[in-house]
């Protein structure tokens, strides 16, 4: 492949290729939709990484800076947005897998969120901005973007939660009461994203499913008619899967060549329960997703939210409530552990970033049109005050966010000009090309001023 | 209808007018001037702390949402505040419960919000007969799922994945409100489908003969010849049998017929085999096999149709339909209460019938088996801490004291008895099980300078120091008593590094007193000092504070006796901490510190109980034993304890209309010397359980097939 291939050149390959037999009912579909790929160019995506037990403020300050001007390392006071650029910074060491791409990096400091504050994780009020602990109260912000941003899987999330479930509940939500599951086990991951076609099923098989979804989805609707509408709910959901995976199947299809082309070869990892080989795994098949081009907005996880934090005996850190309270495990201090524990998280990261920035896209490479949010779903600590939320943007969303190498520490809680992660969602909103001025739960303490808008300084 | 029915149950009598109902009346002779006395100071029309108004508020139901907030906050203590006068205690009850009528038609669905009905209102008078629950659908169990592809599979079918997951809140669990069956279950649910009836129909073709494998079903194997297609009734024969199989029913010829058409469709792009396996799989994935039907059969007040209750019964105590309940009801003798009763009672009585999910009511009601999942530092005295050992003790005092089916509440408190470090091997020449020790220590090192890497194992902990090889054992005297005080339970309700007194004492506000704790208010940083110095006990005082205490009055009184007893679960009589003096010192030539020195600190196990609910409980109590054996003699805590087996058994939070489901279970459980068998069957013959009041059926919507 020369470097002047495009995605859009590499669809009509697939159009034409061998794959033609097979797709011939769906020719045309494929090639409107390559004919459209000036659309595609402009695509955006964004991708959630939300880590368990905190992000130390500290991680976010580059070597040699400290956390206030005043030189002391404690939590800034100012009223006033502070900047210092990244450019000659070298980044703090449990970040410096991304030293390579700082220039389009901001690390956000100051924003709160203690509407969703918890003993630990704020579970689904760290993408919700709402209460820790009352389900799944409203729409997270994945959600939303996944609205915003739709593709063939609207919303993909996957992860490693903390515990053998193959689904966890904790995190995402598409409104009140509705979870959106977030897949731990990268075996059903694959084979839900890539399973159609990887696989090698024939069109017979293709068929054979096809009939059973639509069989299926007329059974269920049959089922649910005689419910009273409470009950009928439980029934939908089951009715809208069949449907959905329905439509999916057709669509996947169309991207066969696509897909068998970025599948990754996963190997053992697919079965593994060792927690860093999950996540390994779920950030490749993340990765693969993105380049496919099956889907435009990721969450992935590593915590599966209350105090299932994960564990890391492959590293030596069996547990990581006990790094929260001191435990050292055998190093110098519990510090260690959590640098140790950032920056693998922040390699597989920098992993994902290469991929997009070395793929191309209209003019140029997937990175351009793509941010990736990193946080941690309890704020600042292992017990947050969630007066502070540290996080990392990376990527400026095809031109819509200031990154461009920027430390920034906003007014400090209950100062007048203060911002709240509700506000860094609506941002994100605006840059999606859907705006919302309002997000989450306002917090209670902060009545008197005003929470509502984006951050207007992250806008382009 | 019912809410009216209650509030007539329920309010004072007296003269009413003709213009003004009793209910008008209760709410002007004792609501009202509640909220005068003690609400509208603040929340009146000259002032509205909060933004909340109550000066305004009446009896008509558009004030629902503001009378589920009074009754919160009223229940709670929250309200008025403390610098306020205290109300009454019988006034606030009657707010209370009159708010909790008013708001009924909201049932609370989360199990951690069951006890938000006040429990006067279930058992402050004798109940009458309500109408029983509208008909619903309860997703099947991650449990009952494994069971229900054991039921369709006789042989281990590769490559199955569960579906389902239930919720990760502590309690009860299995919740039919809860669970829904969605995009990434349905998509597991279709590849296990799969799976399963490849292995029910695995075959070989050798020199175009037909051969079955093991563990397969005959019947479908006959139809996996390409070049024999199945005649029509072979194809219908094999449908119904999967229906039997997997729905517990036979289809009718509605349903065939579309069978039949699902074949005809796959066959016109694949063999006849693929297309039988296709039709097999869409039995298995229909809505009555991956949900539990309670519609009963009929309209108005109906009992559940018999593959309803072949279901109902069986998943109650068990997670796959039990053969002889599906005889009887093929035979046609489950249609009565007394059948039901007889088919309970059955699987109560058999020694063979396992009945999993008795054990797992006490798991999850007391939580126990959470042991393993707090993580610990290795034990500095040297005895080993095996999590999973003590939960396996638990069980199995648990299955003892169930065996032996006598005062079966107070025995889980009091029992001075335990399993200690027990397990079992197979004798292979008496063909018995033995007792053994669960773990044992390795032998000592003939090296005498090496030093043992353990001083002693998991029966140290209760306080052995040599394997008592008859068990069930007495404890140590005067040092634990019952469930409670299993280093299980105290280890589940500890942190990684501490005794967690807060939780303790939710659990014990919660699950035996029946009492309520609200969460954690918004902006509250709960954490107790570290400052090792000073006894747990005492850094707790932090929740002294006005602002704090008056949720953790609710808790910690109630969870601090058990400071008799270490994180790990070991019985102490004095707790260490840190000798800041000595520590100071003890450093070597150069000043560099040489390690933390501890020193014992005078232990107070005391602890108090109030605002219970029940007069005779409330006082203090010198220790953990006093605490539980006063709890074990309490008619509310034994109630409490039947409204959770109602919640589990019946998968939902009682209503004011279970009040008589609710008491009969409680009278069955005294009258049979406090069998738990007597409650189980008291609660699976109940309307409650049995009936369901068929809702009133709707035009299909646009689009529905009718």
């Amino acid at each position: 492949m020369t470097t002047d291939t495009t995605r859009r050149t590499l669809l009509k390959q697939a159009a034409l290729g061998a794959g033609a037999t097979l797709l011939a009912p769906i020719l045309g579909d494929l090639a409107a939709h390559a004919a459209g790929d000036t659309k595609r160019a402009a695509r955006k995506r964004v991708v959630f990484v939300m880590q368990s037990n905190g992000i130390n403020p500290e991680h976010l300050v580059p070597t040699g800076m400290k956390r206030r001007p005043d030189g002391k390392n404690q939590k800034p006071d100012n009223d006033k947005l502070e900047e210092t650029a990244l450019a000659g910074k070298k980044l703090h060491k449990a970040l410096a897998p991304l030293q390579p791409y700082s220039d389009r990096i901001a690390l956000v400091q100051g924003l709160s969120g203690r509407i969703a504050l918890s003993d630990h994780s704020a579970n689904h009020g760290a993408l919700g901005a709402c209460p820790a602990n009352k389900g799944p109260m409203s729409q997270t912000i994945d959600s939303a973007l996944a609205e915003a941003l739709p593709g063939t899987f609207p919303h993909v999330a996957l992860g490693y939660g903390g515990s053998t479930d193959a689904m966890n509940y904790s995190y995402s939500a598409s409104g009140p009461g509705k979870a959106v599951p977030i897949v731990c086990s990268p075996d059903l991951a694959f084979k839900g994203l890539f399973g159609s076609v990887a696989e090698g099923a024939g069109r017979t098989a293709f068929d054979q499913r096809s009939h059973l979804l639509d069989f299926m989805a007329d059974d269920v609707k049959r089922s649910r008619a005689a419910l009273a509408a409470e009950e009928k709910v439980k029934f939908d959901r089951y009715l809208e899967a069949f449907e959905s995976l329905r439509d999916r199947q057709s669509e996947l299809l169309t991207k066969a060549d696509d897909l068998k082309k970025h599948a990754p070869m996963l190997g053992d990892k697919l079965t593994t329960s060792t927690s860093s080989l999950i996540l390994e795994a779920q950030f490749e098949i993340a990765g693969a997703a993105l380049l496919a081009g099956i889907t435009n907005v990721v969450t992935l996880i590593s915590g599966g939210g209350g105090q299932r934090f994960g564990s890391f005996p492959e590293f030596g850190i069996p547990d990581l409530h006990g790094i929260g309270h001191g435990g050292a495990y055998g190093r110098a201090s519990s510090e260690e552990c959590f640098v140790e524990l950032r920056v693998f998280h922040t390699k597989l990261i920098a992993g994902l970033v290469k991929k997009l920035a070395d793929t191309k896209e209209g003019d140029g490479t997937m990175l351009d049109n793509t941010l990736i949010v990193y946080l941690s779903d309890s704020g600042e600590s292992h017990h947050p005050g969630l007066q502070e939320w540290p996080v990392v943007l990376i990527g400026d969303l095809g031109g819509k966010l200031k990154t461009c190498g920027r430390y920034l520490q906003f007014p400090a809680y209950g100062t007048k000009a203060h911002r709240t992660m509700a506000n860094l969602y609506c941002s994100l909103l605006h840059a999606a090309g859907k705006p919302r001025d309002k997000f989450g739960v306002p917090d209670p303490k902060l009545k008197d001023i005003d929470q509502t808008g984006p951050v207007a300084e992250l806008l382009a | 209808m019912l809410r009216l029915a209650f509030l007539s149950l329920w309010l004072i009598g007296g003269a009413a007018t003709a213009a003004e109902s009793p209910a008008d009346n209760h709410f002007r002779d004792r609501i009202a001037p509640f909220l005068k006395a003690h609400c509208v100071k603040c929340h009146g029309p000259d002032k509205q702390s909060g933004d909340v108004r109550l000066d305004d508020l009446t009896a008509d139901p558009k004030f629902q949402a503001r009378w589920l907030a009074v009754r919160d906050q009223i229940r709670d203590g929250l309200m008025p505040p403390a610098k306020e006068p205290k109300p009454d205690v019988d006034a606030s009850r009657a707010v209370v419960a009159w708010a909790t009528v008013a708001t009924g038609a909201h049932p609370s669905k989360l199990p951690n919000q069951g006890n938000l009905i006040p429990h006067e209102l279930l058992f402050g008078k004798p109940a009458e007969t309500a109408e029983p629950p509208p008909a619903r659908v309860w997703r099947i169990s991650p449990d009952g799922y494994m069971g229900f592809v054991r039921e369709m599979s006789r042989g281990r079918v590769p490559g199955i994945i569960q579906p389902f997951t239930l919720t990760p809140e502590r309690g009860l669990k299995d919740f039919a409100g809860l669970y829904t069956v969605d995009e990434p279950s349905t998509e597991i649910l279709v590849r296990n489908a799969e799976a399963i009836v490849l292995s029910q129909t695995a075959n070989e073709i050798k020199d175009g003969k037909l051969s079955a494998k093991h563990d397969t079903v005959a019947e479908f194997v006959k139809l996996m010849d390409p070049a024999k297609p199945p005649t029509p009734a072979q194809l219908e024969s094999a449908v119904r049998s999967q229906y039997r199989m997997a729905v517990g029913r036979e289809p009718d010829a509605e349903e065939l017929k579309r069978y039949v058409a699902l074949y005809e469709k796959c066959t016109k792009g694949a063999d006849s085999p693929t297309a039988v396996r296709t039709v097999l799989q869409a039995v298995l994935l229909k809505t009555d096999a991956v949900y539990r039907s309670e519609r009963g059969s009929g309209s108005g007040k109906t009992i559940l149709a018999p593959d309803e209750l072949v279901r109902a019964v069986s998943l109650a105590l068990g997670d796959r339909r039990d053969p002889t309940v599906v005889q009887a009801a093929q035979k046609g003798e489950l249609k009565t209460r007394e059948q039901v009763a007889a088919q309970v009672r059955r699987l109560l009585d058999d020694p063979k019938a396992e009945n999993p999910r008795l054990l797992r009511f006490f798991r999850e009601y007391f939580e126990y088996h959470k042991a393993a999942d707090v993580f610990k530092d290795k034990p500095s005295d040297g005895i080993k801490h095996l999590p999973g050992q003590l939960v396996k003790d638990t069980d199995r005092l648990v299955l003892h004291i169930l065996a032996a089916d006598k005062a079966v509440f107070r025995e889980l408190l009091t029992t001075p008895v335990s399993f200690v470090n027990y397990s079992t091997k197979m004798n292979k020449q008496t063909r018995k099980e033995e007792a053994v020790p669960g773990d044992v220590l390795p032998k000592p090192d003939p090296n005498p300078k090496r030093k043992p890497d353990w001083l002693g194992t998991v029966h140290d902990v209760y306080g052995f120091k040599e394997w008592p090889s008859e068990q069930p054992v007495p404890l140590p005297k005067d040092t634990r008593l019952g469930i409670l005080m299993q280093p299980s339970w105290l280890v589940a309700w500890s942190t990684n590094f501490e005794n967690d007194p807060v939780r303790r004492g939710r659990w014990i506000r919660e699950r035996l007193l029946g009492g309520t704790v609200p969460d954690l208010p918004i902006g509250v940083l709960a954490q107790v000092p570290d400052a090792s110095h000073r006894t747990y006990r005492d850094r707790l005082s932090v929740t002294r504070d006005a602002a704090c205490w008056k949720c953790h009055n609710r808790m910690d009184e109630l969870g601090l006796s058990f400071e008799q007893f270490d994180h790990f679960g070991r019985f102490r009589t004095a707790e260490p901490v840190r000798d800041d003096e000595t520590t100071a010192k003890n450093v070597d030539k150069k000043g560099k510190s040489l390690g933390v020195v501890m020193k014992d600190a005078p232990l107070a196990t005391t602890g108090t109980i109030a605002d219970s609910g029940d007069q005779k409980l409330d006082g203090p109590v010198k220790d953990p034993r006093e605490l539980v054996r006063k709890i074990a003699d309490s008619a509310r805590a034994r109630q409490v304890f039947v409204r959770h087996a109602f919640r589990y058994f019946l998968g939902r939070n009682e209503t004011l209309a279970d009040a008589k489901a609710l008491q009969d279970a409680d009278r069955a459980y005294q009258e049979n010397d406090g069998s738990f068998k007597a409650l189980v069957v008291s609660l699976l013959t109940s309307d409650a359980f049995l009936c369901r009041t068929a809702p009133t059926l709707t035009l299909p919507e646009k689009g529905e097939p009718k």
